[in-house]
């Protein structure tokens, strides 16, 4: 017979046991659900269009997918324009949104609330019907099929997102050193540059990466306002896919080509980002 | 809070590219909603003509399917992501050498345009050469006769999931990020009490994670009630008109049919749900 204690010791056990079991089985689904259709993607880029078909992740690669979008596809002109453009809005974006979100934040404002949800709300405007008034504008100014005015379109989503992440951010901010500086004859535009931005870095690094990915990955205007001179990578993957019988090996190595330099700089800020999205709320 | 001018000076010109490119467009498209402008017919609107185009919205069916579409994809994508980010935040809330690598893969999916995420699940949805397809064909031989994206039901379950793939673990970081503000002791107390792991999950840890969870709810609402990119690249609507939403209905209207003054009716009708929905998060964010 055993005694009751180590019955109890071995049930015990056993229950740890159990709940070690579960936690790691429970981290294995996550894992293939989140990285399972990158994997599949990433693997068929290699493969030849013999193969893309086949449920099989033993296969000859090949490079020949990238040769083709280099090659027939203008890939590293399309990387480059959207680099540029990316490279451009979150300049542009980073110094604005600043500034309107530190006004935001440490000032009185008429009606913020109201200017807070209206900035969020512009954003919920169906893209497509602002095409028209785009093409319209952009006319006028010579501007269709540029660089320049992908770059302004994209400021009009990074610059409203940039700021409801920044304020969060600066809103953590202390403001009593700012009061003394302010006391101690400091120029509020001194405030900000000397103290305020230094301190925001980890939020500027954030939200000029977010931007970034944003920009990158923007689809309706640059598909329906670019022409030869402009276009983007992801228009370029839409162009690799086509009408009728998808080259899906190619479109996998396009895939990849947008796909990489994205997941890069969001492993970068992974950490920032998830508490900027939560800040309003958490407090 | 100081209140000198140079706010101002902060604001403008962030209120000026707004202005320029957000504001004013919509006003323009405001006034076009009470035009006729077929563009097939001519190159300028053809004059006003009041409420005709609202009215109109509400008498087609399609416009109806369309918004019947966008509830059932919202509601569907927000229940699905809210389940498999709880379920990601209780494993992860074990901390663990494997649960923090895990942790760190879970923003991938969301750095993936939507483009791609719909060309790729297009791609493994493919019958009988998808990778999905041939494995759920192999755990579920009875379902093999289905041809997901053919499928009014499935299409739909699947463009939510190339959503719910990336909300779902992203949902999942916040939820984790409000479960660790927990006060341990809460748990504590409730296993001194004798609660079983699924009643102290139910009768306290989701009462509050209730906050997170209503924030991540609303985040998804508005992000995949204006979803185009999915439709266009998995679907184009189809089967039938079994995936068209509200956003991708207009896109037709606009640019397929050339109907531009009802196009422009349309997208005023979703703004003003959107907006309802937008302070509605708002409030829930700043109160």
């Amino acid at each position: 017979m055993t005694n009751p204690s180590t019955l109890n010791k071995t049930r015990k056990s056993i229950a740890n046991l159990w709940s070690a079991v579960v936690h790691n089985v429970s981290l294995i689904i996550i894992v293939l659900f989140v990285m399972f259709p990158i994997f599949w993607i990433a693997i068929s880029a290699f493969k030849l269009p013999v193969d893309v078909k086949k449920p099989s992740i033993i296969f000859q690669p090949t490079l020949q997918n990238f040769q083709i979008l280099f090659r027939d596809f203008d890939f590293a002109n399309l990387l480059w324009n959207s680099l540029i453009i990316c490279v451009f809005v979150v300049l542009i974006t980073l110094p604005l949104a600043a500034m309107g979100a530190y006004a935001l934040s440490r000032y009185k404002i008429p009606f913020k609330k109201g200017l807070l949800v209206g900035i969020l709300a512009s954003q919920f405007f169906p893209p497509v019907v602002l095409v028209l008034p785009y093409f319209a504008l952009f006319r006028r100014f010579d501007l269709i099929d540029t660089i320049a005015a992908l770059v302004i379109i994209n400021l009009t989503r990074t610059i409203p997102f940039s700021i409801w992440l920044l304020k969060g951010f600066m809103d953590t901010l202390p403001a009593e050193v700012e009061e003394s500086a302010l006391v101690d004859g400091c120029t509020e535009f001194g405030i900000l540059r000397h103290i305020v931005l230094p301190l925001s870095i980890p939020g500027m690094i954030t939200t000029g990466i977010f931007s970034f990915i944003l920009a990158w990955n923007e689809f309706l205007y640059a598909l329906l306002l670019t022409g030869r001179h402009s276009r983007t990578a992801i228009v370029g993957l839409v162009n690799v896919v086509g009408e009728r019988d998808v080259p899906w090996e190619q479109m996998s190595a396009a895939g990849i080509l947008v796909m990489i330099p994205m997941l890069i700089m969001a492993f970068a800020i992974r950490k920032y980002f998830v508490e900027g999205l939560t800040m309003g709320a958490v407090k | 809070m100081r209140n000198s001018n140079f706010k101002y000076v902060l604001l403008l010109p962030t209120m000026l590219i707004l202005v320029v490119t957000t504001i004013l467009p919509i006003f323009q498209v405001a006034n076009l909603s009470f035009q006729r402008w077929q563009i097939t017919r001519s190159l300028t609107p053809q004059g006003y003509i009041g409420f005709d185009n609202y009215i109109r919205a509400f008498q087609d069916a399609d416009f109806l399917n369309s918004l019947w579409v966008t509830f059932a994809y919202t509601s569907m994508t927000a229940f699905f992501s809210i389940i498999v980010g709880v379920f990601i935040a209780v494993t992860l809330q074990r901390s663990s050498f494997w649960a923090n690598i895990v942790k760190a893969l879970l923003i991938f999916p969301f750095a993936i345009s939507l483009t791609l995420r719909g060309y790729s699940y297009r791609f493994m949805l493919l019958d009988g050469q998808g990778i999905i397809d041939t494995i759920l064909d192999f755990f579920f031989p009875f379902m093999s006769d289905v041809i997901w994206l053919a499928n009014p039901f499935w299409a739909l379950f699947w463009m939510s999931a190339a959503l719910f793939w990336a909300w779902g673990p992203l949902g999942g970081l916040m939820i984790l990020g409000a479960l660790n503000n927990i006060d341990r002791s809460i748990f504590e107390a409730a296993k001194v009490d004798g609660a079983t792991n699924w009643r102290t999950f139910t009768n306290i840890t989701l009462p509050l994670l209730r906050p997170m969870i209503m924030v991540v709810a609303l985040l998804i609402t508005l992000f995949s009630s204006r979803m185009f990119d999915l439709v266009l690249t998995m679907t184009g609507g189809g089967p039938g008109r079994a995936t068209e939403t509200l956003n991708y209905f207009i896109y037709r209207v606009g640019f397929k049919i050339f109907d531009m003054g009802y196009a422009s009716a349309l997208a005023m009708i979703l703004t003003i749900i959107l907006i309802f929905l937008s302070y509605l998060y708002s409030r829930m964010l700043l109160d």
